[in-house]
């Protein structure tokens, strides 16, 4: 939900519950009761969860994953003029969404899907961020796994038909043969040789 | 405020005055923070902001089953 409606359900929740606050003796009338059940229950449960929803939304953002500073060269990295670096070559051709481009390849991290625990990891990212240490290189939990890449090649036509990807579809699809670390596509990132590589101006 | 025709008005305009004013805090810092694209936005909405809300409800919702021989103790 947008930004504007939950604050819409927000600003009526305020003045629903500045009402009875003000006029608590409306509540002796039934209509009143209704009224300040709404106010003080009903739609702060409903702002909280738009709320949610909408922070949850706003978290797959590349803004809101370059906010942390550890991040900084990974988005820098999106800018190298190579078109080998793969993250690179998405984002700029727009293969993935540039303003989502962190969380297409990286759908199962932390805030976004997945389970209780990788929510805790995420608010471990905040504690390691701003209270504790951040261990450098930062690492996936996790070898990056090529559903990542096969939920938007997979069936294209360039991909299936490729004689390179058809001699080992099976093993791709199977996740036997990594698609980045394999020798075929791993110039992902590469975060520590940014100083010596050219960078890509967007023209404003 | 209170109604004398309702011998809880005073406890239950106390009880919702305070809920009402820890919701309406709750909302603010809920408002501020999606205003703001941070991670650190997210944890005030839960921590801080979600956290006045419960609080709030709960005293609300007490208030209401609380029966009326112990409203009349309270006030």
């Amino acid at each position: 939900m947008p930004t504007v409606a939950v604050f819409a359900v927000l600003v009526i929740t305020v003045l629903i519950a500045g009402l009875v606050i003000a006029r608590p003796a409306i509540t002796v009338a039934r209509e009143g009761k209704a009224l300040a059940f709404l106010g003080l229950f009903i739609f702060p449960v409903v702002t909280a969860f738009l709320g949610v929803d909408n922070h949850v939304e706003r978290s797959k953002e590349t803004s809101f994953c370059l906010s942390c500073h550890v991040m900084g060269p990974y988005g820098k990295s999106l800018y190298v003029d190579d078109p080998a670096y793969v993250p690179a070559s998405h984002f700029q051709n727009h293969r993935v969404p540039p303003n989502q481009a962190c969380y297409t390849c990286h759908t199962d991290y932390t805030l976004y899907t997945g389970s209780i625990k990788a929510k805790i990891r995420g608010l471990h990212h905040i504690y390691a961020q701003y209270i504790g240490t951040v261990h450098q290189p930062i690492q996936l939990y996790h070898p990056f796994n090529n559903r990542e890449c096969l939920h938007c090649h997979l069936g294209a036509r360039n991909f299936e038909q490729g004689t390179t990807h058809s001699a080992i579809m099976d093993d791709i699809k199977s996740n036997q043969l990594s698609c980045v670390t394999s020798g075929c596509h791993d110039m992902i990132h590469n975060v520590s040789h940014l100083d010596q590589v050219k960078m890509w101006s967007p023209k404003p | 405020m209170t109604n004398p025709a309702e011998p809880n008005a005073g406890f239950m305009a106390k009880r919702l005055r305070l809920a009402g004013t820890l919701i309406i805090a709750g909302l603010v810092v809920e408002g501020a923070s999606l205003g703001w694209n941070h991670p650190l936005s997210f944890v005030a909405f839960i921590g801080v902001g979600g956290l006045l809300m419960a609080v709030g409800i709960l005293i609300y919702l007490v208030a209401l089953v609380t029966p009326a021989r112990d409203r009349r103790d309270h006030a």
